[in-house]
């Protein structure tokens, strides 16, 4: 039996007057890169919304090393050791690219300690260090979102659709430093392109109209034609 | 028939106010014994007794339902956030009050004056609302209501120093034409208002209900879906900053007549602010909240302006605390009706339904 | 290829502002030295007017566009707590007619300024610090409803203004060696003590942006300008900075109300007047933006003070310098729409 680092039980998020997630029921053990998969609109971002008490559930639990988060405050929750690195990235367009990385350090010496991993996974930031956030390319905007959670001593990465709107290129590249980090790192990742996440997650979850309806690992997902077909719509 | 019967249904407390309304002077006369007209004195009506003071409060209460009314269709019903809107309101006064003093108008009969002045406020606030429709087209949100505020502060700044309307103090109508004249025949007046007022409610009802009105929330939730789904925004904004603005100077005019002046305070930000707070503290996109707002606000400060509360050895005199005590009655309000009063009460009463 | 484009538009944008700022600057100096008729002595005493109104608008305003950047509140009861503090530095320098008298035990008046100063800031501190823990953070996400309230504080404060001190305006008598003094420039005379609120000014100018730019604190504003939510998903407790910068904000108001006090007195029109100077300075720079709040209060002072030389009838002039915020703020509204900082984001 793997060590389980984040655990979801019948959670119920309300955007609004609207019903979002009804029942997302999930489980991420430790070491693993789990994928969420799922149409646009399925209820994955706001299921990495709710998990970091953005958008607060209103029923069900959410467990982080068998600790409830559920009321707890977003920063409270990140500092358990939970990056998360929304969509559209949202990095801090106006600070520069090491005020992006300073502004996360929870400790003075954090981002000396983490230096050396961001720069060997991510050597272009070096070179950019003193450019302001929104100079930067879509591939480079999203390399510094994903360094900026590593460097408190997060253990867990929430990491909501890194592809996006990016060269096939560049989506390799940050695929294979996602690929990197999780030897050291539990990753739990949404991701819409299919091929990009069979390659990369070891476990899947798949979400549909605010429920999780399937899950197990990526090796028989990717041999059920039929459960892909229904829920992803890709053959 | 059955038509009628369901109008009657669901209007029947609008219909039940209508008529209270008109019965309203003759009402208040009959129970205090005194006469809707006056007190006669030789051949004219000396403004004396309960039934006239109470229209006076019913006069200046429409004028301001008016105003808070056209700020809720800009406002509460398109998203359109203005703090110049007591421009409006105080151009109207002041363009009517100038028609009827400036000597170089007096050959013209007052009736017609007081005529040409509705329409001028009309044409002038109407051309306003459009100019300030336009920069609206650019600026978006706290910008454009900033912007307003600019617009409206520079006029008001113009009056407050402008020597012919007699500056700070304001223009004081002394040309009044006798039949609409509050302190001789204040009945008709109360009567021109009511009417203006019943027109508004129910233009603003009719349009905001209408297809326009549609598009007018849409706006307000959300403008660029609004526009991505085709509409001409800008049209509607424009529509509906117009229109408020006419009703507004409309209103000022009413209120003008009455007060028999036309001072810089009412076209000040500080008045624009108050009809803000009517609307929200009635209930901001409802029909009945500014209405309700503005009226209970203004009888509430009509009615306690002169009492003087006791207890034990302190005495308040609430006319000097108003202020203090509306500041307060703002904050409450804003904790404790989230929605306005007319929207918390819809709420609740939506909530009840759904329980049983 | 879209980022560089989009690079290159976000640089022409900033040129295209300084290029606006440098123009806008250069015609007002033009337009105050044609209005001082040619005469340098006379431009250069408008230049520093100018830069007093800058200050004393810079003051106001600091908090307020703070406040706005961050939170998205525009708080209307920034003016009280300017007064505020104008009062209680009045008010422990003039002992013998106020309502607080332990200025008496203080016998020199200048020590008796900075204790007032201190002491607004103080008060200014602590009733800021209640109106963001009691009142306004209910209502984090119905930002309206936060405006409302603001106002209705401001009148609640403005009322407790008049209860405790009256409507009558004071006027500072007591004498300082820092009010007596004045020097020469080009034969005119300029009170140091004028020049004294000017240098206030650049160093609470300075202060700000070195807080804004080397601190975590200030990268942690900055960052929470752009975008909050973000901000406490890194793991910092944004509400709290929330507070912090609200605070501050009205202890700055405080601050500066104390500050300008033996320049303008206390009176209970100080409030509206400098707030509505100091929203159109705001807007003016582009919400949000610091350096815009800055250089918007440099563009507004210097058209006040060259307004105010303008005309040689008083009442001309005193009309054209109360409009000109106003006129300025909507005109470059109309070509700027977003202010002159504000395009970028």
């Amino acid at each position: 039996m793997q060590n389980t680092m984040l655990e979801i039980t019948d959670l119920n998020t309300f955007i609004g007057q609207f019903h979002i997630l009804e029942g997302v029921a999930l489980s991420v053990p430790a070491g693993s890169i789990t994928v969420m998969l799922g149409r646009n609109g399925a209820g994955k971002t706001t299921t990495l919304r709710s998990i970091m008490g953005l958008t607060p559930p209103r029923s069900g639990t959410i467990r982080f090393h068998g600790q409830a988060l559920n009321g707890k405050t977003p920063h409270a929750i990140a500092r358990l050791g939970i990056g998360y690195v929304p969509e559209h990235r949202a990095i801090f367009k106006e600070l520069t690219v090491r005020e992006n990385l300073q502004i996360s350090a929870r400790q003075k010496e954090d981002l000396a300690k983490s230096e050396t991993l961001i720069f060997d996974l991510f050597p272009d930031l070096k070179r950019l260090i003193h450019l302001p956030g929104g100079n930067l390319s879509g591939g480079q905007q999203q390399m510094l979102a994903i360094a900026r959670v590593l460097v408190p001593n997060n253990t867990l990465l929430l990491i909501d659709e890194p592809s996006e709107g990016l060269a096939p290129v560049i989506i390799e590249s940050l695929m294979e430093a996602i690929r990197r980090l999780s030897a050291e790192k539990t990753v739990l990742l949404v991701e819409q392109n299919f091929r990009v996440a069979s390659k990369l997650a070891d476990r899947y979850v798949i979400i549909d109209d605010g429920h999780s309806v399937a899950h197990g690992m990526m090796t028989d997902l990717v041999q059920d034609a039929a459960l892909i077909q229904r829920y992803l719509g890709v053959a | 028939m059955q038509s009628w019967r369901q109008f009657l249904k669901e209007n029947w407390f609008f219909l039940a106010v209508f008529v209270v309304l008109v019965l309203f002077p003759h009402l208040v006369g009959w129970l205090t014994e005194s006469s809707p007209f006056g007190v006669l004195r030789g051949d004219r009506y000396i403004m004396r007794g309960e039934s006239t003071l109470w229209q006076a409060i019913l006069i200046e209460s429409f004028a301001l339902s008016v105003l808070v009314m056209s700020y809720n269709l800009m406002f509460g019903f398109t998203g359109v956030i203005s703090f110049g809107h007591a421009m409006f309101f105080g151009l109207g006064g002041y363009i009517v009050g100038m028609l009827l003093e400036f000597p170089e108008f007096a050959g013209i009969d007052p009736a017609l004056r007081l005529f040409i002045g509705l329409l001028l406020t009309i044409v002038i606030c109407g051309v306003i609302g459009l100019g300030i429709g336009f920069a609206s087209l650019r600026l978006r949100g706290v910008y454009f209501a900033i912007f307003t505020l600019a617009v409206a502060e520079m006029v008001w700044i113009y009056f407050s120093r402008f020597d012919r309307t007699n500056g700070e103090d304001g223009l004081t109508i002394s040309q009044m034409p006798a039949w609409i004249d509050p302190s001789q025949n204040r009945l008709a007046l109360y009567y021109v208002s009511f009417v203006i007022f019943v027109l508004t409610f129910i233009f603003i009802r009719r349009l905001v209900n209408s297809p326009t009105g549609a598009v007018f929330k849409a706006i307000r939730e959300n403008e660029d879906r609004a526009q991505a789904i085709g509409y001409h925004t800008l049209r509607f904004k424009l529509m509906a900053i117009t229109i408020a603005g006419m009703f507004a100077g409309i209103a000022g005019i009413i209120h003008a007549i009455l007060q028999k002046s036309a001072r810089p305070e009412f076209l000040n930000v500080k008045f624009t602010v108050d009809s803000l707070l009517m609307t929200i503290i009635g209930g901001v996109g409802t029909f009945t909240g500014p209405v309700i707002g503005s009226t209970g606000l203004y009888l509430l400060d009509n009615q306690l302006r002169d009492q003087v509360v006791t207890i034990g050895s302190t005495t308040i005199d609430i006319g000097d605390s108003w202020n203090l005590i509306l500041g307060f009655i703002f904050v409450i309000v804003v904790l404790i009706f989230p929605y306005g009063v007319v929207g918390t009460y819809q709420r609740w009463r939506a909530g009840r339904k759904n329980k049983s | 290829m879209q980022a560089v484009k989009n690079n290159l538009l976000a640089r022409n944008l900033r040129n295209s502002t300084w290029t606006t700022i440098a123009i806008l600057a250069v015609a007002l100096l033009i337009f105050a030295f044609v209005a001082a008729d040619g005469n340098i002595s006379t431009f250069s005493i408008t230049v520093l007017s100018g830069l007093l109104r800058t200050m004393l608008l810079f003051l106001v305003a600091a908090g307020l566009s703070l406040i706005f950047g961050l939170m998205d509140i525009l708080n209307f009861a920034q003016g009280a707590y300017f007064m505020i503090g104008a009062y209680i530095a009045y008010d422990i320098q003039h002992p013998e007619r106020g309502f607080i008298t332990f200025g008496a035990a203080i016998p020199d008046p200048n020590l008796r300024f900075l204790v007032g100063v201190i002491a607004a800031f103080g008060i200014g501190t602590i009733l800021g610090f209640i109106l963001e823990r009691g009142l306004l953070r209910r209502l984090y996400d119905r930002p309206l409803f936060q405006l409302v309230l603001t106002f209705g504080v401001s009148i609640i404060l403005l009322e407790g203004i008049k209860a405790i001190w009256g409507t009558t305006p004071y006027t500072w008598t007591e004498t300082m060696s820092l009010m007596t003094g004045s020097f020469q420039v080009f034969e005119q005379p300029f009170s140091i003590y004028r020049l004294f609120i000017i240098v206030m000014g650049f160093i609470l100018m300075v202060a700000v942006s070195l807080l804004l730019q080397r601190t975590r604190l200030g990268i942690i504003i900055r960052a929470g300008v752009e975008d909050p939510e973000m901000v406490s998903a890194l793991g910092i407790n944004v509400r709290a900075v929330f507070t912090l910068v609200f605070t501050l904000g009205c202890a700055l108001a405080a601050f500066g109300g104390a500050i300008a006090a033996p320049f303008q007195g206390a009176t209970i029109s100080l409030g509206s007047t400098f707030l509505l100077a100091s929203i159109a300075v705001i807007v003016l720079g582009g919400l949000g933006s610091f350096e815009g709040t800055a250089i918007a209060s440099f563009l507004v002072g210097l058209a006040w003070a060259a307004m105010e030389q303008f005309s040689t009838r008083p009442e001309v002039a005193t009309f054209w310098a109360s409009v000109t915020p106003m006129l300025m703020l909507s005109l470059i509204l109309l070509l700027r729409p977003r202010g002159l900082f504000g395009g970028e984001r």
